[in-house]
This record gives C-alpha cells, sequence and structure tokens, in this order.
C-alpha cells in the first residue's frame, strides 16, 4: 500500500465509475420510458396488451439481474444474428430491469390520482390526453418520483453485476486490478467506499429533492 | 335548452333512472331533489356523459348529444359542472385552476385568460387567494373557486351536484350567495341539492326525483309547500322534522 497503488487504482475506478453512471442513467431513461408506456397500460383496460406487460414484468421480477445481463449478451445475440457490444447490452438490461419495476410504481401513481379530478377536466371540455398531461401526470409524477429515485439507486449499484458481460465499470476493474496486482484487501476496500460515498451523495439528493417536492 | 327524454341508467342489475323527462328552458334555475340514492348524481352525470346513460337522449338545442357522432367536448365546453367536493387541481394555484380549460380549449390566450379569471375571482370575493394553493383555502373557498373555475368557461348552462353538502354550516352561505347572484344574472342552472330555503328561494322550478323517476316536478311553492304526491309529502316530512 502506497502512493503509487493509489495512483494505479482511482483513475481505474474513476473511469469505471464514469461508465457505471453512463450506463445507469441511459438505462434508466430507457427505463422510465418503458415504465411509463406499462404503467399507463396496466391501469388502463387495454386487455390485450395488457397481458404482454404482465407478462414481461413477470419475466424480470423473476429472474436475477446478472441471468438477464448473461441471457441478453450470450444468447439474443445468436437467436437474432445480431452482435451488440458489452456497453449496449449493458443499456439494454438496465432500462429493461428498472423499467418492470418502476412499471409497478407509475401505475400505482396514475392510480393514487383522485377520479374526480380527471371527471373536473373533462367536464371543462379537456379531451383525455389534455387531461393526462395537465391534470393527472404532474401530482402521479410527485407521487412516483421517490420511488423513481430509489430505483436509479439500485440500478446504479446493478451495474457492479454488469462485470459478468465484461463491461468495464468499476467493479469489473477493481476486480481485474486486484487478480493482476494480488492486492485484493485494498483494491477492494477502495471499490466498496467508492460506492459507500457515491451512493450516499445520491440518497442526500433524494432526500433533499423530496422535500424540496413535499 | 338542455331537454332530457326518457333517460335509463343500470348500474349492472340496479336500475337506478328508469324513464326521467326533463325540459331546461334558457334562464332557467332548476333544483332537483330526492331521497339519497335515488340517481340525482346519476342524472346530472349522464347529461354530461361522465356516465353513459343506458338509453334515451339528452337534446341540446335541439341535437342529440348522447348520439355516437356528437363530440361531447363540445357540450362541456358550454355546460358547465360543479362538484360535491371542489375537485381543484391540487398542484395548480387557484389562478391556474382558473385559467387552465380556457387556455387549453378555448385557445384563449394567457393574458386574456388571466383577465377573466382575476375578474370571476373577485365576483366569487377570492381575488386575494390567486396565489395561494387549493389546499391553503376552506371548503367553502374551494367551491367558490371551483365556480369561478367553470365560468371561466363562460357556459351557457352549469349543473351543479350538491355544491354545499361537504361543506361546513357556515361556509354553506358565501357559496350560495354566489348561485343566487348568478341565477340573478339569468344563467341557466340544474341545482341538485338538500337546501330547501335556496329551493324555496331562488328556483324557477323544483323536480322531486325518487325510484328513478321524476315524482313530482312545478314551482317550488308547489312542490315544496303544497306536495300532490304521497312520497314526496313523506320526503319532506323528513326535512321539517329534521
Ligand atoms: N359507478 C357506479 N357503479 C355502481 N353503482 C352506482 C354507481 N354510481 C352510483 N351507483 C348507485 O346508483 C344509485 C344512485 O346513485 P346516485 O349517486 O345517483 O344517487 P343520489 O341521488 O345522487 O344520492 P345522494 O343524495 O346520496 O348523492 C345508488 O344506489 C348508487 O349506489
Ligand atoms: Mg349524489
Amino acid at each position: 500500500m502506497n502512493i503509487q497503488f493509489y495512483q494505479t487504482i482511482l483513475p481505474m475506478l474513476f473511469s469505471g465509475i464514469k461508465l457505471t453512471f453512463m450506463i445507469a442513467i441511459i438505462g434508466i431513461l430507457i427505463g422510465i420510458v418503458i415504465a411509463s408506456l406499462c404503467g399507463f397500460v396496466l391501469q388502463s383496460n387495454f386487455k390485450i396488451i395488457k397481458i404482454f406487460v404482465e407478462a414481461y414484468i413477470w419475466v424480470i421480477r423473476a429472474t436475477p439481474i446478472m441471468v438477464q445481463a448473461l441471457y441478453v449478451y450470450y444468447v439474443i445475440p445468436k437467436l437474432i444474428g445480431l452482435d451488440f457490444k458489452a456497453n449496449t447490452v449493458g443499456i439494454i438490461v438496465i432500462a429493461l430491469n428498472s423499467g418492470a419495476f418502476m412499471s409497478e410504481i407509475i401505475k400505482g401513481a396514475l392510480l393514487s390520482i383522485d377520479p374526480g379530478q380527471k371527471e373536473a377536466a373533462v367536464s371543462l371540455g379537456l379531451s383525455n390526453f389534455q387531461t393526462m398531461i395537465h391534470v393527472v401526470i404532474p401530482p402521479a409524477f410527485k407521487i412516483a418520483l421517490p420511488g423513481l429515485f430509489n430505483q436509479f439507486i439500485i440500478s446504479v449499484k446493478d451495474t457492479a453485476l454488469l462485470s459478468v458481460i465484461t463491461v468495464n465499470e468499476a467493479t469489473h476493474q477493481a476486480q481485474n486490478y486486484a487478480a493482476l496486482s494480488f492486492q485484493a484487501i485494498p483494491t477492494y476496500t477502495v471499490l466498496a467506499v467508492f460506492y459507500l460515498v457515491i451512493i450516499s451523495v445520491l440518497i442526500i439528493l433524494q432526500k433533499w429533492v423530496e422535500k424540496k417536492m413535499g | 335548452m338542455i331537454e332530457v327524454r326518457h333517460m335509463k341508467k343500470n348500474f349492472g342489475e340496479l336500475e337506478v333512472l328508469r324513464d326521467v323527462n326533463v325540459h331546461i328552458h334558457p334562464g332557467e334555475v332548476v333544483c332537483v331533489i330526492g331521497p339519497s340514492g335515488s340517481g340525482k348524481s346519476t342524472f346530472l352525470r349522464c347529461i354530461n356523459q361522465l356516465e353513459t346513460a343506458t338509453s334515451g337522449e339528452v337534446l341540446y338545442h335541439g341535437e342529440n348529444i348522447l348520439d355516437k357522432k356528437y363530440d361531447i367536448r363540445k357540450f362541456r365546453e358550454e355546460v358547465g359542472m360543479v362538484f360535491q367536493r371542489f375537485n381543484l387541481f391540487p398542484l395548480k394555484t387557484v389562478l391556474e385552476n382558473v385559467m387552465l380549460a380556457p387556455v387549453l380549449t378555448k385557445h384563449k390566450s394567457k393574458e386574456e385568460a388571466k383577465r377573466l379569471a382575476m375578474e370571476l375571482l373577485e365576483k366569487v370575493g377570492l381575488e386575494t387567494k390567486a396565489d395561494a394553493y387549493p389546499a391553503m383555502l376552506s371548503g367553502g373557498q374551494q367551491q367558490r373557486v371551483a365556480i369561478a373555475r367553470a365560468l371561466a368557461m363562460q357556459p351557457q348552462a352549469l349543473l351543479f351536484d350538491e355544491p354545499t353538502s361537504a361543506l361546513d354550516p357556515e361556509l354553506v352561505g358565501d357559496v350560495l350567495n354566489v348561485m343566487r347572484d348568478l341565477a340573478k344574472e339569468g344563467m341557466t342552472m340544474i341545482v341538485v341539492t338538500h337546501e330547501m330555503g335556496f329551493a324555496k328561494e331562488v328556483a324557477d322550478r323544483v323536480i322531486f326525483m325518487a325510484d328513478g323517476y321524476v315524482v313530482e316536478e312545478g314551482k317550488p311553492s308547489e312542490v315544496l309547500e303544497n306536495p300532490k304526491e304521497e312520497r314526496t309529502k313523506t320526503f319532506l316530512s323528513r326535512f321539517l322534522t329534521a
């Protein structure tokens, strides 16, 4: 353990954490789009589409995210004859995984809006679409926000599991370094502290946003 | 102006409206009274199609608005509704609540909508609350905002569903005063209410509904003071003793 150790490990972890965040943020943004569509379907009466959405959520909930990553990286490309980069697969997996969990959050938020407000809006001559955009979504978003933020934190941590498909995020970098340098104890300690600090910042941010919105 | 013909409404097995016929003329104030569960709310909600009537017609200026080809938004823009529980939009200020629909549906400019909204808030005595949020207001104030919101569409008529039933007794008066002013200005109104004093004073006509029918209708002095039907007498006697 010396200066040189830190000079090597810290830049690696920083570049790894950048990738972690890139994958988590893009993944969760796509996830929110998926979840908004699925959440809307779940609280509607589109019976047939609903079955597909429920099947998707069931598959995601009933399999570990690591297996999902392995499947999308090693199996799906063979089935459809296309190759994806590991990072792309990472984003797809985070998006599909967080999308399924956030669908339930968004469905619940939409259902929690008092139907009287929708009735008031359409009684004023607003279209269903205008009612959704101006009357239902703003309070529903406020209700969903803590849950969505929570999923974001989970997804940031889930990116560590993408090391199994060779995504070069922080955990994967640390694994490589520990194996080559035989310095498992300091490497993983630094890695753990790294996550601890970053996730703590996110938790503080979450509290702050919640207070701001409440 | 609004003519309801042979309106029927079932909820599954339950026949709530069996055969309702009502004709509302321009400028008329019609109060609808009747026991709880007799279908008064359902009647109003079937008119502006918050509920879909099982059968029957609603003619508005001669056009059947229950017809699938009719765009109900047009009717809703012209005939507003005020709810028992106010139903204000909680994340919008009072002013935003009142401005929203005119801006979205009538393509009024924001400035124009704002001017009208402030005028209406003044009319209901709440111009100082323009920037408040609904949760900061009393029930009576919220209901007056809801009335201003409905008026912002410059409606031809208004439907009221027990507008004072969710209010503390001391707040009822302010809301009724606003409604009284509207009646004086010639607004066409259908008011479901338990406020017999208001009905007596303001209504041009009172309709007594029970068991899915209009049992009796006529001038307030007739229906409320000299009811002909046994059913009406029983209902009113409960109010006198209450
Ligand atoms: N959406 C619904 N689904 C099933 N039944 C309903 C529905 N809405 C109303 N009903 C039933 O229809 C009947 C009439 O209800 P409605 O609300 O029209 O009565 P009301 O005369 O307005 O009563 P109140 O004075 O209590 O407001 C009641 O028995 C009620 O339970
Ligand atoms: Mg009712």
